[in-house]
């Protein structure tokens, strides 16, 4: 078979099970209410939203938290299909770090 | 950079309740600041509005391990429902007032001779609208890719494990439905609420990585 | 919704997971690749993902089953008893009659 995907890990070795409980920050909780409406408007669809998780760097795939890699593949789809400019993301997202400005006041 | 509650510099919009803000005590990282810049241009171009996001996220909120153990329990107290969840699982949350999606719902149930556990390897597929978010072990890599080659072991990690004679089946959640386990009604438990009942089923019960408890209230792991 | 394939497997028919061989998006895992099991389930028919993966449409839906494979047969070193099975869910044209 061509070269499995790197989400196709059943059966590879791992070590043991985390398992503390982590909470969702807000964040994290607001982002996947963003996806949600995204899929719900049919901006994309689920099995699109895979694909592109599917495409990741293998080691970074290995590195990746669950709710990184969430926002990550979404913002690449939406690159991907033209609705949003890769560099002003990366601009905005570095200026938001620099000056730690939140709002969550949505 | 750190922030306290009384240097934001902005002021809280307190009219509508929001969800835990652990996260503003937290310095910012790299992952939130390229979602709230996304945020930030989704909403400029029009795609999405802040209400449509609060929405979501209080329909989201919704889902609890709690209407799952309802779910066990109305099977176990009346053989109609039982035979309705096994059959079709959406229709038996539905017939509790439970809000459904689109996803399909399949009710595995757990017998003297067989307990069930379930594992998306290829992703995180859960019955959130049903449950809520999955925990954090649920999703892991470690889990994923464990349940299916060595699912005695990891249950061993959970505290439980199963003589030779009961079959340990593991379905994987790789396609298009969500599952649920139906664990077996604890013995001794006959005259108990409802409410009890619900009360003895831990949310890793319903993916088969725990049992309920006993009546005693010490849950045998 | 019609499926497109003829005739559809019955509860307990054995099959086979075929190799594809098919580059990009699906959802037949390595590791049960050419493992030979049984239908335990018709769940009914669905869009091909391997088509809405690339924003193609996935329609006629195609039929999935859920199969059922024996872990000694899936893994070389399982360590439990031989009773012990897996099931996950396969699309039709995964599957062969064995």
């Amino acid at each position: 078979m061509p070269d499995p995907l790197i989400t196709d890990i059943g059966g590879h070795p791992a070590g043991e099970i985390p398992k503390e409980e982590m909470n969702q920050l807000y964040w994290e909780k607001l982002m996947i209410a963003m996806f949600g409406v995204l899929s719900s408007k049919g901006i994309y669809n689920l099995d699109e939203f895979r694909r592109t998780v599917e495409s990741m760097h293998p080691d970074e795939y290995k590195k990746s938290h669950f709710y990184w890699r969430r926002l990550d593949a979404m913002a690449n789809l939406l690159v991907e299909k033209g609705h949003i400019n890769y560099n002003e993301l990366v601009r905005r997202a570095n200026e938001r770090l620099a000056s730690g400005r939140r709002d969550h006041a949505v | 950079m750190t922030h306290t509650d009384d240097d934001h510099g902005h002021t809280h919009d307190h009219a509508t309740p929001h969800p835990t803000r652990e996260d503003d005590d937290l310095e910012m990282t790299p992952a939130e600041a390229k979602f709230l810049a996304l945020k930030e241009m989704l909403i400029e171009i029009g795609m999405v509005t802040p209400a449509e996001i609060m929405q979501r996220l209080e329909y989201n909120s919704r889902g609890t391990p709690h209407y799952g153990a309802k779910m066990i329990v109305k099977s176990w107290l009346d053989p109609e429902f039982k035979k309705l969840a096994l059959n079709d699982g959406r229709a038996a949350a539905q017939a509790l007032g439970i809000e459904i999606t689109d996803a399909e719902l399949m009710v595995i149930e757990n017998t003297p001779q067989t307990h069930n556990l379930v594992v998306c390897t290829l992703c995180s597929c859960y019955p959130r609208w049903l449950l809520g978010e999955p925990p954090a072990w649920y999703v892991s890599k470690a889990y994923r890719s464990r349940a299916v080659k060595e699912p005695r072991q990891v249950l061993k990690e959970f505290g439980l494990s199963f003589p030779e004679e009961i079959e340990v089946r593991v379905h994987d959640s790789n396609a298009d439905l969500r599952y649920i386990v139906m664990p077996m009604r604890p013995e001794g438990t006959e005259g108990m609420s409802e409410e009890e009942l619900v009360a003895l089923i831990p949310r890793d019960a319903l993916v088969g990585a725990a049992l309920p408890g006993q009546p005693s209230g010490t849950v045998t792991l | 919704m019609q499926s497109s394939s003829g005739n559809r497997y019955a509860l307990g028919d054995k099959v086979q997971i075929v190799d594809l061989m098919k580059a990009g998006h699906v959802r037949t895992p390595a590791y049960v690749r050419g493992k030979y099991g049984t239908i335990d389930h018709d769940c009914g028919n669905f869009e091909n993902p391997e088509e809405r993966a690339y924003g193609r449409v996935g329609r006629p839906p195609i039929p999935l089953y859920r199969v059922r494979i024996m872990q000694k047969h899936i893994w070389e070193d399982y360590e439990g008893p031989e009773g012990d099975s897996l099931v996950l869910e396969i699309y039709d044209h995964w599957l062969r009659p064995a």
